[in-house]
């Protein structure tokens, strides 16, 4: 594995010390520090979000996906079990299947030279392979078992499926951890899935930005000016930051606020608007989950973030496109016994969510404003994470950047960038 | 006639998002309407998830406010190109098709194509004047190449 190489210099001299309250701007610009993060982080020892069990409930369903820039198939077997393998054929390497989506039937065939793979990635044939008429076609001890797709391993919970390209990478529940399991099935309890729709956006900044964000508390009661007018998220609500043990997943919480009054923010006033709302549906979520929590944002390590906002439930996957854009990937989902009012719910609550979103557009406006402001920056710049002091613990407020934090502790131990924690 | 006319409701639609002011633009709306701007891709798979859905004139109101006093974006420029409307008259108003490219130029002048749609609108008289009573936004480029900060 990659791990285990001696980083170059250069790579671990750009953290200017040994925790992580300083992240230099390169890591978000810088082409050859990409090309790592591929290698060690994607097409390493990771799990990586594939997609939900339901988007291919029937033998020979396949969806497309993304994990770092390669492009994987995500297959439903004949026996049901799953497969997911790369979209490359091992002939010429021509991409396999074009559509987002579809059945493949009981084989995956390449439109090049229509050569097949059964649906885990063996090679079953091709056209002439004798040749005619004994002239032509391949060498009788081509060795055709060498020859499959790369296949990655597959693990589902509770129908999230996840994918590696590491066969020897330690269980799914065991690369999460109890904590996030925990807060994994809290909402994928073993109900039937059901999509309810997809949106894809590109934002043109690094993917680690978007994780950030998504663990930063600190800035939602600040930037969305929607949320604070409307009381759905205060820095001074009952809320639990958690990092596990090995730093790089999270999970933020919220129950909901009252929606009177205006929080304490130390005597800095946020400037939010004053104005009503018609449609008060938008900001009453049906409590569905045995608590009272009504935000709860998980993010696993690398690339996946699962929100519950309200009633909106969905995965953001974040794909890399470069050191300087990412698309991110929303499925929106709901259970296959929601009530008609709960559909109701979830489309007129996804508003909040997405590339259109009240809260969301914000978000990568923000994004796409530090992408542009740290490019170009001089080396040994950095962006600065001292809010809520200079660990990575769980808390139980949300004026802290402890996740951030934790995230680059996991980061820089995997890129081998120094050791983080010495 | 009522071709003329649906054509410059659909004009003047265009024009109050990309001209301004916002707030004229729920006012476009009969009451109870629905204003949604859904993905070929999820509309195809008979998904109606869409990127706003607006169900009355007052939800289009709060979008317009919003937009306008809490939320952070860049300034922008939004440019409709519509192309000539399709009508029929069925028997509860008029159904109207037709066909749009949305263009946006950053602060530092680029422009570029945020999408191509297809307008699918149930018009209907109200007192005199045409209102949509929905307007379905289906867009084809379902990879959208940045956030949707003003309605479609
Ligand atoms: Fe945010």
């Amino acid at each position: 594995m990659d791990g285990t190489q001696t980083p170059d210099k250069s790579e671990t001299d750009i953290w200017s010390e040994a925790g992580t309250t300083r992240v230099p701007f390169q890591v978000y610009q810088d082409a050859d520090i990409y090309a790592q993060e591929l290698k060690r982080i994607f097409y390493g020892s990771s799990w990586n979000y594939v997609g939900l069990e339901c988007e291919i409930p029937e033998p020979g369903d396949y969806r497309r996906n993304f994990i770092g820039e390669r492009e994987v198939l995500m297959i439903r077997k004949d026996d049901g079990g799953l497969s997911v393998v790369e979209n490359r054929c091992a002939h010429r390497g021509a991409q396999l299947c074009q559509a987002l989506s579809g059945n493949a039937g009981s084989a995956i065939m390449c439109p090049y030279h229509q050569w097949t793979y059964t649906l885990d990635g063996e090679l079953t044939g091709m056209p002439f392979k004798r040749g005619i008429n004994g002239k032509g076609g391949l060498n009788p001890d081509f060795d055709m078992k060498a020859h499959g797709l790369v296949t990655l391993r597959v693990e589902s919970l509770n129908g999230v499926v996840f994918a590696s390209f590491d066969h020897d990478v330690p269980e799914l529940k065991e690369y999460l951890g109890p904590d996030m399991v925990k807060y994994f099935t809290r909402i994928f309890n073993g109900r039937g899935l059901r999509v309810v729709g997809y949106e894809r956006q590109v934002i043109d900044c690094n993917w680690k930005l978007q994780m950030e964000n998504l663990k930063d508390p600190y800035h939602a009661g600040i930037l969305h000016l929607f949320l604070i007018s409307f009381g759905l998220f205060r820095l001074d609500q009952e809320s639990k930051c958690l990092v596990d043990d090995s730093k790089g997943h999270s999970v933020l919480m919220t129950a909901k606020g009252t929606e009177e009054g205006k929080e304490d923010t130390g005597g800095v006033r946020i400037a939010a608007p004053d104005f009503s709302l018609t449609d008060h549906e938008l900001i009453q979520p049906r409590l569905e989950f045995p608590d009272n929590v009504t935000l709860s944002i998980q993010t696993l390590f690398p690339s996946i973030i699962i929100q519950a906002q309200c009633n909106t439930l969905a995965t953001r996957q974040v794909i890399p496109k470069g050191p300087g854009s990412h698309e991110l990937v929303w499925t929106f989902f709901g259970f296959e016994d929601d009530d008609d009012e709960m559909k109701d719910l979830r489309l007129r609550q996804a508003n909040l969510m997405g590339s259109a979103g009240y809260v969301t557009l914000d978000d990568a406006e923000a994004l796409e404003f530090s992408q542009v402001g740290l490019s170009g920056s001089p080396a040994g710049e950095a962006a600065v994470l001292e809010i809520g002091g200079t660990d990575c613990e769980s808390n139980d407020h949300l004026v802290t950047e402890s996740l951030i934090r934790g995230f680059y502790m996991r980061y820089r131990d995997i890129m081998g960038h120094g050791k983080a924690g010495a | 006639m009522t071709l003329r006319r649906i054509e410059r409701l659909q004009l003047s639609y265009i024009s109050a998002i990309d001209e301004g002011p916002l707030d004229n633009w729920p006012h476009f709306f009969t009451d109870k309407c629905l204003y949604t701007v859904v993905s070929r891709d999820n509309f195809d798979r008979g998904m109606e998830l869409g990127v706003m859905r607006f169900e009355s004139v007052g939800m289009l109101i709060d979008r317009a406010t919003a937009t306008q006093h809490a939320a952070v974006f860049a300034p922008r420029i939004i440019r409709h190109l519509l192309g000539p409307a399709m009508v029929d008259d069925t028997g509860e108003g008029y159904r109207s098709r037709c066909n749009v490219a949305i263009y946006q130029t950053s602060p530092d002048g680029d422009t570029m194509l945020l999408m191509t749609a297809i307008y699918n609108d149930l018009i209907v008289e109200q007192d005199g004047v045409l209102k949509f009573k929905e307007k379905r936004v289906i867009y084809d480029t379902h990879r959208i190449p940045d956030s949707i900060v003003y309605p479609l």
